[in-house]
């Protein structure tokens, strides 16, 4: 990746007594430092990206502390890696985004939690819920339940996060239990502080070599019969001395106040927003001291009984405040006040929205039922029944205000970046189509799953990453026409290689595989992959504006050498003859599997590269050109069949300058990069002939010029005004 | 009880955002205030929708002592105080979603809009109504800032990030002091430098509430149309009511521009009829005749590679070209032009027996499953070659009225100019609805051909005297149908339409298909 995260590692260095400024996810990043971590692993994912990204780049720092750094192929590689803490006294982290990546590492999860770990472990994922979330809405917290992990969700504030970390792997070690630690989306990128403490380095690590390995013992393999042995474990002994710790440590933090009677508990995470709508009706101030009581779980599984019946007991009710579904944290605390026949009144889900964010807002809805019953001699309740009641009637006079007027507002999903790679082959899908009638497209995670948006809405079902050719293996054999699967390299390497082309080609699959290759894991934040062009490549590249993806051919020597024999690798601003390779794959007669490599770099990586470049050459006065595609506004004909086929952000509307037509025109404003896909789309589909492409160049050799100077004019000489 | 300053943040994908959050943030600490910031950048780097949250506490940490506040995540509804967005679209979702709140949030957003796809990929014009927009923005806040934030961001040679900051940190409700912000900036390099510029404009903008007032009233208004009417001579004058005149100006001055004078004779004897037609209805209308006046002349003014070369040929359009792409005096600029003419063009250009001909010999390949024959061409528009082939073509002008495109446009018009005779003849609503469908008529190929189908298939359909409903009746139809026509190629919606008034759908067209279609397993291949 050419971004470069130098400040970033310049955090990571602070010592002791300093003060650190930045997101949260660093902040974790320098905690593993701070708790010896020996090594850290993961897969990339909004919003815990950086933590590797950062790792990465810092890796002659973590040469000296002897930390070492794996970019792991998926999250599975990234959970088996944690193995290491098994036998050897290795403090190890790991890093993805929750719920898939938990998904994706299940497996090896298990099978790590079964042996249980001598050395600490630690999972951070990042929760990819609520607002801004870009995968499907379930809780981490089951994979804590069934596989026996510790779970943390800490106070949003930096010194507490940066705490729990150094705390998780302490418990991890008590316990024998790996630890998860989960930050929302919020969390991870807050911006706060906190006082440094100095790294430390490991004992053993990559500078501290081990002489031997650890004697065999079986006991510490997930295998039968010792695997009944763990499963007692986990709650004889392990559970037991996780909770030992949390309590002995104030892990979970007990706020008191004046209600006495009465309290809430909560997650860690969703502290900061409880107080702020606590403050709406007066039951907290700016500093959080609360007039509720309340018990902070920064550890959210194991519960410790005794804590939870010593809060509840002697009180009028307890809200439980839980984000997401099913409730457990509820439901245990339910099970536990029964069993120890604690009567305080339990609300929780009751109250509280089932599912989605807990915002403040959400909370007050809780607040108001619970306190209409339990403090009906306060306001609160209709405070917050007026402040609910406000937000609706705003929000409905908007509503009517716009429907009167016959406006609906669009959504804003993300699209394809300028000049992307990916958006021409979606151009040319929707053009096929027009041939070969519509298609059952199997879509994949991945930027080109932006495709699924319009003006493409292109894509039927996305199982998982890298899945898209696994996912039609049933679909296919029930179709007349062949099916369509997209994948990008970073799913071809996450996954798909193994669970889609393996299996097509054992199963002599009749099926059609499109590789997007751009060279790296671009939505994650265009992390580098084994296909990605090297560095070399990139150094020798006399044109800097060329795309270096065919550079680098690891995915077409992989697949020849698996046993593909239908095999093209196409350029993707090649409109009409990617349109040509999909017709020619779509009616070949060949029965197998059948791969179209649509290559073309990542057009983020690739201005991340020019644009220094460039002005490092007009800075020294040598020849630049660039290229800007336009629209003629007399020649655009107003029914923006470009935009139908392209959705690029620089190809927009402006008002219509002949004052006979109605219907705005197309016009390209600045941002464009030239990519070309104007051009090959106005051939490929017959546009209307007003696109053109102007090549501007500065710094021009005196030749250069001179022609230009005769030539235009001749040129004058023939034009009309 | 102090409570904590909240601010939202919308910007899209790729304006600055988080360094404009980071800046806030660093602004905040260099005064001494508590500040929490915090985002969600989902996949940010592209042009989706972003929102960053920041909290800052109007109290000096030195005054607060060992005290630590506690900070948001997220914004409470209602209970913001400062809202900012970089556009007004997404100005409108917050206080849609019911943020803002007359009692306490002041607004300082964008006037400007940059289109959503759904807006931009319609047929006809699917832009929202600014004024809509910007009626809901100001009607939800305790004060408005709208603001030019894309003409400061220009002139600034910056990002609209440093505009964002200076309007915010003018607008008074924040504690920190301007040294504070600029600070924050820092002012060595020369995009920092950029930076305090555009902090510089968004801060007197604010400050200077009359320029806002001047900004509202050029946005708020229809775009003045861009020429003046070209003069219309005395005998028009006095034969078209003076309604019709600025039209006509622009009409007249296309078709000479297009064809020659008698062609603009012809225009105006159509036209001269049909307002003779429209007054024996109703003397006291002249609407019809103004619909057909618009369309007319347009259609009148067909597209063909003839008009495109000539256009594109011009000295006027080259010096726009130059504009359009910000090219220097001194750089070389080379223009290429795409055009990709198939045998209908050609055809379109031949006397009809011949284009016939050419025609059917395409459709037979085309039965054969061949593609369609055409030539991409890129031509050099700055090449003398280039120049010499386009102006070659635009002279063909002269021979356009033998082509057979000529022939087919001039019956098409009859046929439609007749309808809308027939449809006054009837009623008033009826004949200006027929009028009006003169706009599904526009662009060249397939989209020329749609439209005119469309246009065929309503006339046929719906307007037609066989149609038992009433004539306004047979008018509502007909504006719905026109409608719908402008709402999807493939005219899902028209069918619809069309089906639901009694008319039958559009029939099915050949297309050849190429099929590769797999038998059931278990038959004999």
């Amino acid at each position: 990746m050419e971004v470069s995260f130098s400040k970033e590692i310049e955090q990571l260095r602070m010592g002791a007594g300093e003060t650190f400024h930045g997101e949260g996810i660093l902040a974790i990043t320098k905690a593993l430092l701070q708790s010896g971590v020996a090594y850290v692993g993961g897969y990339q994912g909004a919003p815990v990206s950086h933590l590797l990204d950062v790792m990465v780049q810092a890796k002659s720092y973590m040469d000296e502390l002897g930390v070492h750094v794996e970019a792991c192929a998926n999250e599975a590689s990234a959970a088996a890696m944690l193995g290491a803490s098994i036998h050897y006294p290795l403090r190890g982290a790991v890093t993805w985004k929750s719920i898939v990546g938990t998904n994706v590492a299940a497996d090896a999860l298990s099978n790590l939690s079964s042996p249980g770990v001598k050395g600490g472990v630690l999972v951070v994922v990042g929760e990819d819920y609520g607002e801004g979330a870009s995968v499907i809405q379930e809780r981490t917290h089951a994979y804590a339940l069934k596989s026996g992990m510790l779970l943390l969700d800490p106070r949003p504030d930096l010194s507490r996060m940066v705490d729990m970390v150094e705390h998780a792997f302490r418990l991890s070690e008590a316990s024998n239990m790996p630890a998860l630690m989960e930050l929302r989306i919020r969390a991870c990128h807050v911006r706060g502080s906190f006082v440094a403490k100095d790294n430390q380095a490991p004992a053993i690590s990559t500078r501290q070599l081990m002489t031997q390995p650890a004697r065999f013992d079986y006991n510490r393999l997930a295998h039968p019969p010792v695997t009944f042995g763990h499963e007692k474990l986990k709650y004889q002994e392990r559970l037991p001395a996780a909770r030992r710790y949390i309590e002995a440590h104030g892990l979970n933090e007990f706020f008191a106040g004046e209600h006495a009677d009465l309290g809430i508990i909560v997650q860690g995470g969703l502290y900061n927003t409880l107080i702020r709508a606590l403050q709406q009706f007066d039951l907290a101030d700016a500093f959080g001291e609360s007039k509720i009581p309340l018990l902070v779980l920064n550890v959210t599984s194991p519960l410790v009984p005794e804590q939870i019946a010593n809060f509840c007991l002697n009180k009028r009710s307890v809200l439980v405040m839980e984000e997401g579904q099913p409730e457990y944290i509820e439901q245990e605390i339910a099970t536990l006040l029964r069993r120890r026949d604690i009567q305080t009144p339990l609300h929780g889900k009751d109250w509280l929205p089932q599912g989605g964010e807990y915002t403040a807002e959400a909370m007050a809805q809780g607040l108001q039922s619970w306190s209409e019953r339990y403090l009906p001699q306060t306001p609160v309740a209709a405070q917050a029944a007026q402040w609910l009641q406000d937000n609706r009637e705003r929000r409905l006079a908007v509503a009517e205000q716009l429907k009167a007027r016959g406006q609906t507002l669009p959504a804003r999903p993300p699209s394809f970046c300028i000049g992307c790679p990916e958006r021409p082959v979606f151009s040319a899908i929707k053009l096929a189509q027009q041939a070969i009638g519509p298609l059952h497209v199997s879509a994949d995670i991945g930027c080109h799953a932006l495709g699924t948006f319009e003006p493409f809405s292109t894509g039927h079902t996305i199982l998982g990453y890298g899945m898209s050719l696994a996912s039609r293996a049933g679909v296919s054999p029930a179709m007349q026409q062949r099916v369509l699967s997209i994948m990008g390299d970073g799913g071809f390497w996450h996954n798909g290689l193994l669970t889609g082309v393996q299996s097509a080609l054992f199963n002599g699959d009749d099926a059609v595989l499109l590789i997007f290759k751009n060279g790296y894991t671009s939505a994650t934040g265009t992390q580098d992959i084994i296909s990605t062009p090297a560095d070399a490549a990139k150094l020798v590249a006399a044109d800097k504006l060329q795309s270096l993806a065919h550079t680098n051919q690891t995915i077409e020597r992989t697949l020849l050498g698996l046993g593909v024999q239908w095999l093209r690798t196409v350029h993707t601003y090649e409109v009409e003859t990617m349109r040509a390779t999909l017709l020619d794959a779509f009616t070949s007669d060949f029965k197998g599997l059948k791969v179209i490599v649509a290559e073309g770099e990542c057009q983020l990586e690739r201005q991340r590269r020019i644009k220094p470049w460039l002005a490092q050459l007009l800075k020294k006065g040598q020849r630049v050109q660039r290229v800007k595609y336009g629209v003629d506004e007399d020649v655009c004909n107003g029914d923006h069949a470009c935009i139908r086929l392209s959705g690029c952000p620089t190809l927009t509307l402006k008002d219509n300058p002949d004052p006979l037509k109605v219907d705005p025109v197309a016009t390209v404003i600045d941002g464009c990069v030239g990519c070309g896909l104007c051009g090959a789309n106005a051939h490929a589909a017959t546009l209307c002939p007003s696109f053109y492409r102007a090549e501007v160049v500065q710094n021009a050799g005196l030749w250069e010029r001179l022609v230009q100077r005769l030539r235009s004019r001749w040129v004058r000489a023939l034009q009309p005004a | 009880m102090t409570q904590p300053i909240s601010i939202l943040l919308c910007a899209l994908g790729g304006e600055g955002g988080g360094v404009l959050t980071d800046w806030l943030v660093e602004a905040a600490r260099h005064a001494g205030y508590p500040v929490q910031a915090t985002s969600i950048p989902g996949v940010a780097q592209r042009t989706g929708a972003t929102t960053y949250y920041l909290e800052i506490f109007p109290q000096l940490q030195s005054e607060l002592g060992e005290r630590r506040v506690v900070l948001g995540l997220n914004p409470l509804p209602g209970r913001l105080d400062l809202l900012v967005s970089s556009e007004l679209l997404e100005t409108a979702r917050q206080v849609a979603n019911g943020l803002s709140s007359v009692q306490r949030t002041r607004i300082i957003t964008a006037g400007n809009r940059v289109l959503t796809t759904q807006e931009k990929m319609q047929m006809g014009d699917g832009r929202l109504d600014e004024a809509s927009l910007l009626q809901v923005v100001q009607q939800q806040g305790q004060a408005c800032h709208v603001l030019d934030m894309a003409g400061m961001t220009r002139e600034a040679g910056t990002v609209v990030s440093a505009v964002m900051l200076g309007s915010m940190a003018a607008c008074g409700l924040l504690p920190m002091q301007r040294r504070d912000y600029e600070a924050a900036i820092g002012q060595g390099s020369a995009s920092q430098q950029a930076s305090l510029r555009g902090f510089a404009l968004g801060w007197e903008a604010v400050q200077q509430q009359r320029t806002q007032a001047q900004f509202l009233a050029e946005l708020l208004p229809e775009p003045p149309i861009a020429d003046a009417a070209p003069g219309l001579p005395e005998t028009w004058q006095r034969e078209f009511p003076a309604a019709l005149h600025e039209v006509l100006g622009h009409a007249r001055a296309r078709l000479l521009d297009y064809q020659d004078q008698a062609y603009v004779d012809l225009y105006r004897e159509r036209l001269r009829q049909v307002l003779a037609r429209e007054q024996q209805t109703a003397p006291a209308e002249c609407t019809a005749t103004q619909e057909v006046a618009r369309w007319l002349a347009l259609w009148m003014a067909f597209d063909d590679i003839v008009r495109v070369a000539d256009l594109k040929s011009r000295a006027q359009r080259l010096e726009r070209v130059r504009q359009e792409v910000k090219a220097k005096d001194d750089d070389v600029l080379r223009v290429y032009d795409h055009f990709k003419p198939g045998l209908p063009e050609i055809a379109a250009l031949l006397p009809t027996a011949w284009a016939q001909r050419l025609l059917q010999w395409e459709q037979r390949r085309l039965a054969r499953g061949l593609p369609a024959k055409s030539w991409p061409l890129k031509i050099g528009t700055h090449s003398v070659i280039g120049m010499l082939l386009l102006r070659l073509l635009a002279s063909l002008r002269r021979v356009r009225r033998w082509g057979s495109r000529y022939a087919q446009e001039q019956s098409l018009i009859e046929d439609w100019l007749a309808a809308v005779h027939a449809g006054l003849q009837q009623s008033h609503a009826l004949g200006l609805e027929m009028a009006r469908c003169g706009r599904l008529i526009k662009g060249y190929g397939s989209t020329q051909e749609r439209g005119r189908d469309n246009l065929l298939h309503i006339l046929q359909h719906l307007g037609s005297a066989a149609a038992t409903a009433s004539p306004e009746d047979r008018a509502r139809a007909i504006q719905h149908a026109r409608e719908a026509a402008l709402k999807d190629e493939a005219g899902t919606s028209l069918d619809q339409v069309l089906q639901a008034h009694g008319a039958p759908a559009r029939p099915l067209k050949v297309q050849p298909i190429l099929w590769a279609g797999r038998r059931p397993r278990g038959l004999t291949q």
